[in-house]
């Protein structure tokens, strides 16, 4: 295993030291409780019904035979059940916001009529066991006006295209004008007059699917007026104000709870639909009600990343200096809009003129959301590919034109907290070694199966924002953190154990940790946006100096008497920008009879800051990565054309990395402490598969000597571009 | 009212085509019809299967697959279901000593058989080298694909106690993880098998 670490940092004593999870037993012996592991007494088990038709209006829904099936107790239909779900789709991707949900004219129920999508939910049963409640589902007659769909963003704006709303398919934004998202720096036109050369081209991404490995459940629970909600969340305190807001009952009376889950990448965000029928079902039936989605219900009825078209334009010097960047982008929201839908990458170059549109799209797909640094890895992709072709044609290593042209202050005028870019990419490059593995003249190996290098880049986000931690010290000694963190698979509750330690100066195992449940956790932000270590991690260090405080002040307790320290620190960067920092080197071998990509050599350079548990960050890198290679070379939900039916929803179909594709990722940080966050640590989840795809691809290009343009880079892309 | 069915009359090809509702109305005696779906008319069978060293006796419904057996009967949940139709390997245990996708098969052909699941791994209170592997090298993330990942390793090491890293990688392909940990995986295995597996 190799692996390096940098020592310019001052060492701690349990922060920075590889350290086992603390509940690593749980996960090898079976025993760690996941949502489908749970089962109440008197549970009744339920199975949604989806629309076959990519667009449909539902003239009639007959139950009577579905209910009368002995052993059904409960159907809803959007005739019975009208609960909005903010989190789904409101208006300009801000789903979180009640005076958005006001006026939106844009609203997503549980069950819609018209469908929308391949999978928009129609009704839902709950029956004595699955086998009844799937039994129930064939019974159910639905009386469908078929409508005329569309699956691609560009085609969804033309003006005779179908209507997915009725105000159009270009997705309203929060106060429900019908506008893209612009971003401009400069005079774009001015950029272009000033530049020697100027490029243009056409990059697609494919829609693909988080698909990890925990399908979605629920169980849901009434006792009076409380609902109690065991399910996968990555947020447990907003999946319990979403799903408040929604059911229109005070939070307290929602309890959330997630002790395990099985990956989420973005899809298990918050609350789910999932969430609200299960608790529907459940207040209907008067009995505790376990949904299971089947493999392809998740595929379908829970979203992917946004799919893109992305159109630039590159003014250049002659020397390599850029001038102006226009991005035209148009992402494919599915049939309701959940996310933003931007195209990241743009922001990663110094450029004095820049000209980002980007439009979100309604189509008949299903619907697209956060996956893995959302907006990221596909902008990342079309935006390093455009540039390293350019560098290409400039004659230029592209090694050279990154370290000309990358970002050195946030939008060329705040300042980083720290920069190290120079240092990943200068490091990277001469241990990956570079000037070797490249090939100057791309696809110039002889022979059938060609080699080459790629590179890409990233600076990602870590931001600070408010958190809350509570820690309980015993007169035994023991120390109880209470976060409101569930563990998504980063490994959350670890880390908190590590800084609290660490803060406390005792060792991990005198630390336990309560997690995943809202009745027992104050708020934290939850595993999204790489933030739970930064933000929640720096709540249980100012937790733990208040217990200090209270120590210092009152002693140790004693007996039964307990001291508690508590923080809700909400700090701020004074006018700086905080990112991560990284860059990815790969090596490609394409056999260019069969098409076939293999990667041979990949390293990972990161600056996420002070590593907190080596161990796990190492994990989460080499996962980013082979994600992205997944991403880059054959995930791809397929819709076929002809009638909007989704082809590849499983993960056969979806072709996700396996054991036999992933190849070695060497790992490095480079270690920083900007002073913020608990003891300097950035974000590091998401910023993994950001920079891989680019990587690849580029990697592939400089084999081959032909630019893929088209993700997934299949066989068949690659035959025929060499053809 | 309890039927006994020959096994051999469920084939695969008909099981993996069908869900276990469509198979319920496959196997029921003619007549029955795919309305009359209350849990007393469908066939059952007695069996009697060794699970983690214990031989128990049941009386299975014959669309039961041995996942759910596993999971909803005998209460041993550590058993995942991924994706409930072969593609993953979250709900792989041993069957006889050879992995298999327990969502594969019918509970009724464990009949007579010996089942080792991932909560059969702990012997008198002690890790598997296994186990203690996977956690050193952080095998699992979310730890969703990780019994099934655990089973496909014991199962390889039983016929290859000695892989080598592909071997690993040929062995384990069918089993999944989407967090992606397949290098740590690995190398899990290896010293595993370096230390001796039990």
């Amino acid at each position: 295993m190799r692996q390096q670490q940098n020592t310019s940092i001052a060492p701690l004593k349990t922060v920075g030291h590889a350290t086992p999870r603390i509940d690593a037993i749980e996960r090898v012996t079976g025993k760690a409780t996941y949502t489908n592991d749970i089962r109440l007494p008197g549970m009744l088990y339920a199975r949604i019904l989806r629309s076959p038709h990519p667009h449909a209006r539902i003239r009639r829904i007959d139950v009577s035979k579905a209910l009368a099936l002995p052993g059904v107790k409960t159907i809803l239909t959007h005739e019975n059940c009208q609960v909005v779900w903010g989190a789904g789709g409101i208006s300009g991707g801000l789903q979180y916001n009640d005076d958005i949900k006001k006026i939106t004219k844009h609203r997503r129920y549980v069950f819609n009529n018209p469908v929308r999508f391949v999978g928009d939910p129609v009704a839902a049963v709950a029956a004595v066991n699955r086998h009844v409640a799937d039994e129930a589902l064939r019974l159910i007659q639905v009386d469908y006006e078929v409508l005329s769909f569309i699956l691609e963003p560009e085609e969804a704006l033309k003006p005779d295209a179908v209507k997915i709303w009725p105000e159009g398919n270009l997705s309203l934004n929060a106060q429900n004008q019908a506008q893209p998202m612009t971003t401009r720096r400069g005079n774009i036109e001015e950029g272009f007059r000033t530049s020697d050369l100027v490029f243009e081209d056409r990059y697609t991404t494919a829609f693909v699917h988080n698909a990890q490995m925990e399908p979605r459940s629920c169980v849901a629970n009434w006792d009076g007026d409380k609902l109690t909600l065991y399910t996968p969340t990555q947020g447990i305190s907003n999946c319990r104000s979403d799903t408040a807001r929604d059911l229109g009952i005070p939070p307290e009376k929602v309890q959330i709870i997630c002790q395990y889950m099985g990956g989420g990448f973005g899809n298990k965000n918050q609350n789910q639909d999932a969430d609200l029928i299960t608790a529907m079902l459940a207040k209907e039936a008067g009995a505790p009600v376990k949904l299971e989605f089947t493999r392809k219900d998740d595929f379908i009825g829970v979203h992917g990343r946004w799919p893109t078209v992305q159109y630039y334009k590159v003014g250049v010097s002659r020397d390599g200096v850029l001038k102006g960047i226009q991005l035209r982008g148009y992402s494919g929201m599915g049939g309701y809009r959940k996310n933003t839908g931007t195209i990241g990458g743009i922001d990663i170059y110094q450029c004095p003129h820049i000209d980002s549109v980007v439009y979100p799209v309604y189509t008949n797909k299903t619907v697209s959301g956060n996956f893995r640094g959302p907006e990221y890895p596909q902008g990342f992709y079309g935006i390093e590919s455009m540039m390293d072709d350019v560098a290409y044609k400039l004659k230029m290593d592209p090694v050279e034109f990154i370290l000309k042209n990358m970002t050195r202050k946030s939008r060329d005028e705040v300042p980083y907290t720290n920069y190290s870019l120079e240092e990943c990419i200068r490091r990277g490059a001469e241990t990956f070694e570079w000037k070797k593995r490249w090939r100057p003249q791309p696809g110039s190996d002889p022979g059938p199966v060609k080699r080459g290098a790629g590179v890409a880049f990233m600076a990602f986000r870590s931001a600070l924002g408010r958190s809350n931690a509570v820690i309980r010290l015993d007169a035994k000694g023991h120390y109880t953190v209470f976060v409101g963190v569930t563990d998504v698979g980063a490994g959350a509750k670890t880390t908190m154990a590590m800084i609290a330690a660490e803060a406390l100066g005792v060792p991990v195992s005198k630390i336990e940790v309560v997690w995943g449940d809202t009745d027992r956790c104050p708020y934290s932000v939850g595993e999204s946006g790489s933030r739970t270590t930064i933000q929640t991690g720096y709540a249980v260090v100012q937790a733990a100096e208040a217990l200090k405080r209270q120590i210092a002040e009152k002693g140790l307790p004693t007996g039964d008497n307990v001291l508690i320290g508590s923080a809700s620190p909400n700090p701020t960067l004074e006018g700086k920008v905080r990112a991560a920092f990284g860059a990815h080197f790969v090596e490609v071998q394409v056999d260019t009879e069969l098409g076939h990509v293999r990667v041979l050599k990949y390293l990972a350079v990161h600056d996420s800051g002070r590593i907190m548990n080596p161990l796990t960050a190492r994990s989460q890198i080499k996962g980013g990565a082979t994600m992205g290679i997944g991403m880059a070379l054959h995930e791809n939900l397929l819709y076929d054309r002809r009638n909007g039916q989704p082809l590849t929803a499983g993960f056969y179909g979806a072709r996700l990395m396996t054991h036999r594709d992933a190849p070695e990722i060497e790992v490095i940080f480079i270690e920083s402490d900007d002073g913020y966050g608990p003891y300097g640590a950035k974000s590091i989840g998401e910023s993994s598969k950001v920079p891989a795809v680019a990587a690849v691809a580029n990697a592939v290009f400089n084999a081959i000597g032909r630019r893929m343009k088209d993700l997934p880079i299949t066989r068949d892309k690659i035959l025929g571009a060499l053809a | 009212m309890a039927k006994t069915k020959s096994k051999k009359k469920i084939s695969r090809r008909k099981f993996l085509q069908g869900t276990g509702a469509a198979l319920a109305v496959a196997t029921a005696a003619p007549g029955v019809g795919a309305q009359n779906a209350a849990t007393d008319s469908i066939p059952h069978t007695a069996i009697r299967v060794t699970v983690n060293g214990t031989q128990r006796r049941i009386e299975v419904e014959d669309r039961w697959t041995l996942v759910e057996l596993l999971r909803d009967h005998f209460g041993l949940t550590g058993t995942k279901i991924g994706c409930d139709r072969g593609e993953c390997g979250a709900c792989t245990v041993l069957l006889d000593g050879k992995p298999i996708y327990s969502c594969s098969n019918l509970a009724v052909w464990a009949d007579g058989r010996s089942v080792q699941t991932v909560e059969g791994l702990t012997q008198n209170g002690r890790l598997d080298a296994l186990q203690q592997s996977f956690i050193e090298h952080d095998g699992p993330q979310c730890g969703f694909c990780t019994s099934g990942q655990l089973m496909s390793a014991k199962g390889l090491l039983i016929r290859n106690p000695r892989p080598t890293a592909d071997e690993i990688r040929a062995g384990m392909t069918g089993n999944l993880c989407r967090c992606s940990n397949y290098n740590h995986y690995v190398e899990a295995v290896l010293a595993a098998a370096k230390g001796g597996s039990r």
